[in-house]
């Protein structure tokens, strides 16, 4: 991790969020950033490996950076650090294209081992971010009516099987004891889920667009 | 059905036509020695003729207008009984008469200079005095004034005299009460029940002007009983020409309505046929003034024929429109149009005296009977259409009733849903600035406290905080839903803290759903439980189980730590949450019994109403 862009409002708790995350990766550079407009002009001038986003900022919300930053730099790591647990603030985050997420008010170590966490690839899924994910996939619309130019995604039926036990209140190594799968192998199915839930977000998003006449179709 | 008993009333009238009178000892005399003239008395010098009685001038005198006398010989029946009088009935005399006994004036049926009583309809009854009685050849001398035909519209009305009949007054006057019946009474009857039907049927059509058809019957009934005032009215203050003319134009008025009934009530309309109806109205006056009264008849006559043409032609018209449209009257209507048309076409062969006068006015009692049939037909539709227009207007008022409910039901849940949408922006706005300001705050406090205790506070109270947004903001969820979140964070912090947990849920779908705040309360429970788990029980294993029942649920979190000592229980809590834990249970109508003792580990029952 060289490149990390850290972008919260707080000036007291940027100061302490810098200095865990120079503490987990020691030889990063840390870009810093207060605002949704600046963060949105650095990532266009410095290429990060890890954007830590707060969500409620004066001018915006961090939704935008996590879009922007997975439409320019789809190898970022988007992780939204936030105060809000509920999945309401979570899920469009994750659906823009973030890796995962941080409760700011969480203690020093444990935000350190998640972090570290997310950076190997492993990142947390809660039971009703897991039910969000299962509803909206359920909610799509059917691969006859989509547009030939929308990709369609669906998840298989191993990733069907992890959301759902998450949904019910297992935690990633109890359902990898379950299924007999090693920690990496659900954690890759996990890192699935979220990138399917973003190009499928997208490709809604895409398609709410073409219905509205937003643009021609090609 | 209405029909039916018009028609038996009208055959029970043909049952009760009059009979000839008895023949004897009723004397009847058909001829007399006649002598034109206006003299007071019988001009005995001038040259007598000796005409057959009846004599009807049209035939006999057909230009003579004015005063014709009838002399008769009358011997007194032998037989006659002492106290019977002795009468004479004259069935018809027109337009009046004086009547003579040996040249004493007996009897007189009113004015007999221009104008005429008008007394064509009306029998005649005239007792003979005793005291001029003789035994043998009487001198009965008849005065009649009348009109010639070409003076007046219809021949019922030209001068004649019918043949006299003589006897006992018993027995004559059957005869003549008869006559007056159905000359005078029965036209009488008829008019005053058409007038009162029309009026009525007037009333209406004024009431609902879109419905003409009632108006023109209304004033064509009127006007029909108001043309049989003749028969109430024997003295007009007019000339005899003018009630003629007044007669003529009164038909023309009646016809031109009644070609207008008929035409509105098949649906259709003219305004030419209009303006030519009212032309007309003026028109025969006119024509019966210029042509002078000595032709009244024959141009009446055209007329006559004219309306009656109009009439059967509107008439006709209506029954091809009401057998188009499948009219449920049609039927009846065909038989009373019928009846009309036949009354018309015999009155008019009677007028120009192709058929023999029928012997009681048959035009004039079956016509308005036929009217009234109509008009009651009138009625009863009318009666149907506001039966039809009460039934709708209830249907109406139900369905309006429902529809206000249902307005009202939908308003009340407008209401309902905008109260909450309302809410929930406020409780949204709430929760932002709860988490904008205090929580910022907080998060500071946690995060750059030099002491652990109060940055621990802090974030204790920042989840507080979060917690009671939730429940601020939060919708029901299910109860399944919240169980896998319990687990889930359960599970993770007691194996963090290396304490083996056992969580049973039911297996089977819960469907029942959990308030936001029960969540976020029992949240606080479950969480409270496991802190003290993992900070003062020392406990290395914990069994949760979850109990799902129709209406409320429990939850039994057991560990093998060390219990909670007596003391600490005693002054309810020192860092445990014990008082809190049951505070917030019983804030949610439920319970929270902790079982403890030292040494056998704590077991907490919590159970909440769903």
């Amino acid at each position: 991790m060289n490149n990390i862009l850290l972008l919260e409002d707080l000036p007291e708790i940027r100061a302490w969020m810098k200095a865990l995350v120079q503490n987990v990766f020691p030889n990063s550079i840390i870009t810093e950033s207060a605002r949704v407009h600046d963060a949105l002009e650095q990532i266009t001038a410095v290429k990060f490996d890890l954007a830590l986003i707060d969500l409620g900022l004066p001018d915006g919300s961090g939704v935008d950076v996590v879009a922007a930053l997975r439409e320019s730099q789809p190898e970022a790591q988007s992780v939204v650090v936030t105060i809000h647990d509920d999945d309401d603030h979570l899920f469009p985050a994750l659906q823009a294209g973030a890796f995962g997420y941080l409760l700011k008010e969480q203690a020093r170590e444990l935000i350190a081992e998640q972090l570290n966490r997310m950076s190997q690839g492993e990142p947390p899924l809660s039971p009703s971010i897991a039910r969000r994910v299962i509803s909206h996939f359920a909610s799509q619309t059917r691969p006859q009516e989509r547009p030939q130019n929308i990709p369609h995604v669906a998840l298989t039926d191993r990733e069907n099987e992890v959301l759902l036990r998450v949904a019910k209140g297992f935690t990633l190594p109890e359902i990898g004891v379950q299924l007999n799968l090693s920690r990496h192998t659900i954690a890759d199915y996990v890192k699935q889920i979220y990138r399917k839930l973003n190009v499928s977000s997208r490709a809604e998003a895409a398609l709410e667009a073409q219905r509205l006449g937003l643009f021609r179709r090609a | 059905m209405m029909f039916r008993l018009i028609l038996a009333f009208a055959l029970s009238c043909f049952a009760a036509l009059p009979t000839p009178a008895a023949a004897a000892p009723v004397q009847v005399i058909t001829a007399a020695a006649s002598v034109s003239g206006d003299a007071d008395r019988f001009p005995q010098e001038a040259p007598a003729l000796t005409v057959a009685l009846p004599d009807d001038w049209a035939d006999t005198r057909p230009r003579h207008d004015g005063s014709v006398w009838y002399r008769v010989q009358v011997d007194r029946p032998a037989d006659l009984p002492a106290n019977e009088l002795l009468a004479l009935y004259i069935e018809r005399v027109c337009s009046n008469a004086e009547v003579f006994l040996n040249g004493h004036l007996i009897f007189s049926g009113g004015r007999m200079s221009e104008p005429y009583t008008r007394n064509c309809y009306t029998p005649q009854l005239v007792t003979l005095p005793v005291a001029l009685l003789k035994t043998e050849a009487n001198l009965l001398d008849v005065h009649v004034q009348g009109h010639a035909l070409g003076r007046v519209a219809a021949r019922q009305r030209a001068g004649g005299l019918s043949a006299l009949q003589i006897g006992p007054q018993s027995l004559l006057a059957g005869a003549y009460h008869r006559r007056m019946f159905w000359n005078v009474r029965a036209v009488q009857l008829d008019s005053v029940v058409l007038a009162v039907i029309g009026a009525l049927i007037a009333v209406l059509g004024w009431l609902h002007r879109r419905e003409a058809h009632y108006g023109y019957f209304g004033w064509l009934a009127l006007a029909l009983a108001f043309l049989s005032s003749r028969v109430w009215m024997h003295d007009l203050p007019f000339d005899d020409s003018v009630v003629e003319v007044l007669t003529c134009t009164g038909f023309a008025m009646a016809a031109g309505l009644g070609v207008q009934f008929f035409l509105s009530y098949a649906g259709l309309r003219s305004r030419e046929i209009e303006r030519a109806l009212l032309a007309q109205c003026v028109l025969v006056p006119i024509a019966l003034m210029l042509v002078g009264p000595g032709r009244i008849f024959a141009v009446g006559s055209l007329w006559y024929a004219l309306l009656a043409g109009e009439g059967l032609a509107a008439m006709a018209l209506f029954l091809h429109v009401a057998w188009r449209e499948r009219r449920s009257d049609f039927w009846p209507m065909v038989v009373i149009l019928s009846g009309i048309g036949s009354l018309v076409l015999i009155e008019m062969a009677v007028q120009h005296d192709i058929l023999s006068p029928p012997q009681w006015p048959l035009f004039h009692i079956a016509l308005p009977l036929m009217l009234i049939a109509i008009g009651l037909r009138l009625l009863q539709v009318y009666a149907r259409a506001v039966q039809a227009a009460e039934a709708s207007r209830s249907t109406m008022e139900t369905r309006v009733q429902e529809i206000t409910a249902e307005i009202e039901r939908n308003f009340a849940q407008l209401a309902e849903l905008r109260v909450e949408q309302v809410t929930e922006k406020e409780r949204k706005r709430i929760a932002g600035d709860l988490h904008d300001d205090l929580g910022a705050k907080l998060l500071t406090i946690v995060h750059t406290s030099e002491s652990e205790r109060i940055s621990t506070l802090a974030r204790e109270a920042l989840e507080e905080m979060r917690l009671s947004v939730r429940g601020l903001t939060g919708k029901p969820m299910k109860l399944a839903d919240a169980l896998a979140d319990w687990r889930a964070e359960t599970v993770s912090r007691l194996g963090q803290a290396n304490v083996d947990i056992d969580w049973r849920s039911p297996a089977e779908e819960v469907e029942q759903l959990l308030p936001a705040r029960s969540f976020v309360q029992t949240t606080r429970i479950l969480r409270e439980a496991v802190s003290n788990i993992i900070k003062h029980s020392g406990a290395s294993h914990c069994k949760v189980r979850c109990a799902v029942h129709e209406n409320q649920f429990g939850l039994n979190i057991q560990d093998n730590g060390k219990g909670i000592p007596m003391e600490l229980d005693g002054k309810l809590d020192r860092g445990h949450g014990m008082s809190s834990m049951k505070h917030r249970a019983k804030q949610m109508q439920g319970q929270c019994l902790v079982e403890s003792g030292p040494g056998y580990g704590t077991v907490i029952r919590l159970t909440l109403p769903l």
